[in-house]
């Protein structure tokens, strides 16, 4: 028998949270800001 | 003048290559020796793999980059170090095989005086019997086995079409693999394609990993702070699943393949097995087959390479138990105790112990993912060693020896969850430090600042867009150093 993990007690995304993961224009900040998150985490350490 | 030879261009490679022709005057010579004629942006091939992507846009011939640059071309593989020379030779040298179409088979011998072994991986199949491209699965880890991949998936979308079932299984198909966010990325793309193409209601798609549990990739999973609470990867990566209605099984070592059925073995000693129609599990790593041999001519191999194959550097090989291991067991320099002269970077060193805590089965097999050193950290793997050696052989052997440590570097993870400029989606992750540092960051080791995880359709423009840049950079076009590792 296959003993797939139990992932019952995972939060399941509400449509709100799906529909702006797709929404360009918040989509557009976030990737600003992802990537002005990421050089500062670049250049805070070992580069 | 000075000879640099670089076993070896993945992106460890590649980079010290141009970081050193771009800092060396035309008086010293960087010589690449590297098996395939192509460079190849891996965290692309999942794109391949799906069909979304041709090889040609993951590729593309080293040859004229460094006729451009100035760096000597060999396409040959590094078969063994000679760090003290011999009778005949003052210097240390490689042997080498060429593997080009016009000298295939043929040997020769360079002297060096640095030496950087950015050799990679060897993907071991061989480690369960079954397994690989000449077993009974695909794999991703190339350009040319992604291509095999997607051939197969084409197969499995037009079955789907033809109203019959089909169960694809994706993950890792040995207990100590690595790179379980390539087998992630890898199956979230497929979810997406089988979504696209109107057949996901008949396909079973099921992860299996090594992983004790999902969100660990390697590194023990990771601690994010999101709206006031400190939550955690797994929690984060359970939700895609459920959200994608994709099957996990855990803690699993790959035992066997046959034609349609998966062998395994969980932590609880259980064997199991598991149909598929379709299988994509990436292999163990290994060191490449090198070796070494003093001034006699005697093998020194086991003093220099760990028993996986990967070479020993300036890390802290003790062994200990897991709650003792610090982040400063782990390299800085990557300089050969033995032979400062050489350098290994990038997969091809040996790290000091995992960062995922290692268990073994109720059988006492090991259940243990390898710790990831692929990507950016490989980068500055290889511009670090490039630096030292750049220092030394302008300021003489007592310049400064540069440092960068998985213990203070950061990695950004962006693993696709489906290609498409305005469907797509990635899971977009960074931690820093890469090996948790508990006395820096009690607790969960990492900075919960600099340690995030968000899913969207900006994570897919951000993995595109870096697909496009280190492309660019690898070809050393204009300002290509402007760009981080």
């Amino acid at each position: 028998m296959d003993n797939f993990a139990d992932l019952s007690g995972a939060p399941r995304p509400i449509k709100k949270t799906l529909k702006m993961r797709k929404n360009i224009f918040m989509q557009l900040w976030r990737f600003i800001a992802l990537n002005l998150k990421m050089v500062a985490m670049i250049f805070k350490g070992d580069h | 003048m000075a000879r640099v030879v670089i076993l070896g261009a993945g992106i460890s490679g590649h980079t010290a290559a141009l970081h050193l022709r771009r800092s060396l005057g035309k008086g010293h010579e960087v010589v690449m020796v590297t098996p395939n004629s192509k460079w190849n942006w891996i965290p692309s091939n999942i794109w391949v793999g799906v069909g979304k992507m041709s090889a040609e846009q993951v590729t593309f011939p080293l040859a004229p980059i460094y006729k451009r640059k100035g760096i000597e071309f060999h396409q040959a593989l590094g078969t063994s170090i000679h760090p003290e020379g011999d009778k005949d030779h003052s210097r240390g040298y490689v042997t080498i095989k060429y593997t080009s179409p016009e000298k295939a088979g043929q040997e020769g011998k360079i002297e060096y005086d640095y030496l950087i072994n950015a050799t990679g991986p060897k993907l071991n199949f061989a480690a369960t019997e079954g397994l690989g491209p000449d077993g009974h699965t695909v794999s991703v880890c190339t350009a040319g086995h992604a291509l095999e991949a997607a051939e197969k998936f084409k197969e499995v979308i037009a079955k789907l079409k033809a109203g019959e079932k089909q169960r694809l299984v994706i993950g890792v198909g040995h207990g100590t693999c690595t790179c379980e966010g390539a087998a992630f990325e890898y199956t979230f793309n497929v979810e997406h394609e089988l979504v696209q193409a109107g057949v996901r209601d008949l396909a079973e798609v099921i992860y299996l990993t090594n992983e004790y549990e999902l969100g660990d990739f390697g590194v023990g999973g990771m601690s994010f702070a999101q709206r006031g609470f400190e939550t955690n990867s797994k929690l984060w990566t359970e939700s895609l699943f459920l959200e994608r209605g994709v099957k996990a099984i855990l803690q699993s070592h790959v035992s066997k393949v046959e034609p349609g059925l998966i062998h395994y073995e969980q932590l609880d000693g259980v064997k199991r097995t598991l149909t598929f129609d379709f299988a994509m599990l990436l292999p163990p790593f290994r060191g490449a087959d090198l070796k070494a041999f003093n001034k006699a001519g005697e093998d020194i191999s086991s003093e220099i390479f760990a028993p996986s194959g990967f070479m020993k550097v300036d890390a802290n090989y003790t062994p200990k138990p897991y709650e003792e291991w610090r982040a400063e067991d782990w390299p800085t320099t990557y300089q050969v105790p033995a032979f400062p002269n050489v350098f290994a970077v990038g997969i091809a060193f040996a790290p000091p112990h995992q960062i995922s805590k290692p268990r073994t089965s109720a059988t006492g097999t090991l259940i243990a993912p390898s710790p990831p050193r692929t990507g950016m950290p490989s980068g500055v793997m290889g511009k670090t060693a490039a630096l030292t050696i750049i220092d030394q052989i302008k300021r003489g052997a007592k310049a400064k020896v540069h440092e960068a440590s998985m213990a203070n570097m950061g990695a950004a993870c962006v693993a696709s969850a489906g290609a498409g400029f305005t469907n797509g989606s990635a899971a977009a992750m960074t931690m820093y430090p890469v090996v948790p540092d508990y006395e820096r960051f009690p607790g969960v080791g990492r900075s919960s600042k600099d340690t995030f995880g968000e899913i969207g359709l900006a994570g897919h423009w951000i993995k595109y867009m870096l697909h496009i840049m280190f492309i660019y950079k690898a070809k050393a076009r204009p300002l290509w150093f402007l760009i981080p590792e």
